[in-house]
């Protein structure tokens, strides 16, 4: 019964995906327990499919959007390959359902990280770098009408998103002070800095690192991270460019394709 | 002429005697340019019980204020000696206080026009502002609230930096060790650098000169928060230290 509810939530958000129209929250079917079981078929869908997973993103990193939500805790969903472009890129229209933008900070790993329980220190030594990131992140439930239940099932969320390409050692940058400023065509759409996520962006990673070694799937090196929204997210129409600079990282911009092709 | 007399005096004693007032203009006919010469005499009562000039704070620099207050443009405070925090701000002589993080401009040459700016910046540094409305609710229009010195009631600032780009850095501001509020300065007009021009364009309109050692307060990095009594407030910009208070 219960197995069944979890096929069947999997199954409505691959039917989004695969037709591109947003779906009814699974929040009916399933309890936030099996959230991340229902995520668990998706990436079990995608592995089959050959998708390539590089990394995590970790949400709800924000104690605006956790008061929203009514959670204490982020969630987190798989990177694919296939959701990075490049610096300044464009999206084709369609490719992330009801996208919306942020800048965080991405760290990339160069060791594993299999213990249950990560210390600072651990973390320090297993980062090769961090870069600025925009994520857009998108939702299959029809106008983002979330609970934890249906973002955690929804891979946290996630859509495709997009990397700096100047890496900076953690030695170099304060992640808790960095500015973060998120513009389209100079016009400001967001503000903020990273104690905006979660206190500091490696508070986000150590919670991810923890509660994936704990759930028997580590990260590992060559991982990326997307640690977590540094000010709030904005609505992103056709044909926007936008430009997200982080204090010490450096900038990072992505485009919009226009309308359908 | 005896209106904005009147006008001023009731702002003044509202603040002197620690009193909610109702909004200005709940009574009388009030537009930008009056509202900046009641401004401009509640300052003159002051400085007549010897307080003296210390520079400028900037309002509605951010585009969320903007919004809120459906206005394109800054505004502008006065700010006088009396109104520098040195390390503890006592709240009962307050209405309903509120703090925001704040970059700060030394004056270090006179400012007669926005040409002066450029030249005329003799250090950068983390501040912060008290805004105590005299009106009920914190709640105006805008000319209520240029009347009313747009809200200024006390500023602190840390210790003077070289000037420095500081269009983006990132800002913290902390209760008793919690933080309270996070942001850029990129959200000060993008940078405080601009909010620093429109106060030397206000000057000129103004006749105001900026004079060496005063203190330009650009505008706010965050939203205000209330600002209680018996509580260490810490202000923090990356790259510029940070500036601390008690209640």
């Amino acid at each position: 019964m219960r197995d069944t509810s979890i096929a069947d939530a999997a199954d409505r958000l691959l039917e989004a995906y695969a037709t591109g129209v947003p779906c009814a929250p699974v929040r009916d079917l399933i309890g936030t327990d099996d959230a991340y079981r229902v995520q668990r078929r998706l990436t079990d869908h995608w592995l089959a499919e050959g998708r390539r997973p590089v990394g995590r993103k970790i949400g709800l990193t924000s104690a605006a959007v956790q008061r929203q939500l009514g959670v204490d805790s982020p969630d987190f969903g798989t990177l694919w390959a296939d959701m990075a472009v490049p610096d300044g890129a464009e999206i084709p229209a369609g490719a992330v359902l009801q996208g919306r933008a942020e800048a965080e900070v991405a760290l990339v790993l160069e060791r594993d990280l299999p213990h249950e329980r990560n210390t600072a220190a651990d973390l320090l030594r297993a980062t090769a770098f961090a870069l600025p990131a925009i994520e857009v992140a998108g939702s299959r439930i029809r106008d983002w009408d979330i609970t934890l239940a249906d973002t955690v099932a929804d891979n946290a969320s996630a859509g495709m998103y997009v990397l700096g390409n100047r890496p900076v050692p953690l030695s170099q940058v304060d992640l808790r002070l960095c500015g973060m400023v998120l513009e389209r065509r100079g016009e400001q759409l967001s503000t903020g800095a990273g104690a905006a996520c979660l206190g500091h962006p490696l508070n986000a990673a150590l919670w991810l690192a923890d509660t994936l070694a704990q759930a028997g799937d580590p990260l590992r090196a060559g991982d990326t991270v997307l640690t977590g929204a540094l000010g709030p997210m904005v609505p992103i129409l056709p044909g926007d460019v936008l430009e997200a600079r982080v204090e010490g990282l450096g900038d990072v911009r992505v485009a919009f394709a226009k309308e359908d092709s | 002429m005896s209106d904005v007399e009147a006008l001023a005096c009731t702002l003044d004693e509202a603040a002197r005697d620690v009193r909610a007032i109702p909004k200005l203009t709940d009574t009388a006919e009030l537009d930008v340019a009056t509202a900046y010469a009641v401004q401009r005499r509640v300052i003159e009562r002051r400085l007549a019980r010897h307080e003296r000039p210390a520079g400028v704070k900037m309002g509605f620099t951010s585009k969320a204020k903007m919004v809120q207050m459906g206005v394109h443009d800054v505004i502008w405070g006065l700010l006088t000696d009396a109104m520098l925090v040195e390390s503890h701000v006592e709240v009962d002589r307050l209405i309903h206080p509120r703090i925001e993080p704040e970059i700060a401009y030394l004056i270090g040459r006179p400012v007669r026009s926005p040409a002066d700016v450029d030249a005329a910046v003799a250090g950068v540094a983390v501040g912060f502002e008290v805004l105590d409305s005299r009106y009920l609710d914190f709640s105006f229009t805008l000319p209520d609230v240029i009347a009313d010195n747009a809200s200024a009631a006390g500023y602190g600032v840390g210790a003077w930096h070289e000037p420095r780009d500081v269009s983006n850095v990132g800002m913290l501001m902390e209760i008793d060790g919690r933080v309270v509020q996070t942001g850029s300065s990129a959200a000060i007009l993008g940078d405080p650098m601009r909010s620093l021009r429109a106060a030397a364009r206000l000057s000129e309109q103004a006749g105001i000169v900026l004079e060496p050692g005063q203190v330009v307060l650009a505008g706010a990095a965050t939203a205000a928060v209330p600002l209680p009594k018996g509580v260490h407030v810490r202000v923090t910009a990356s790259g510029l230290g940070s500036v601390e208070v008690t209640t």
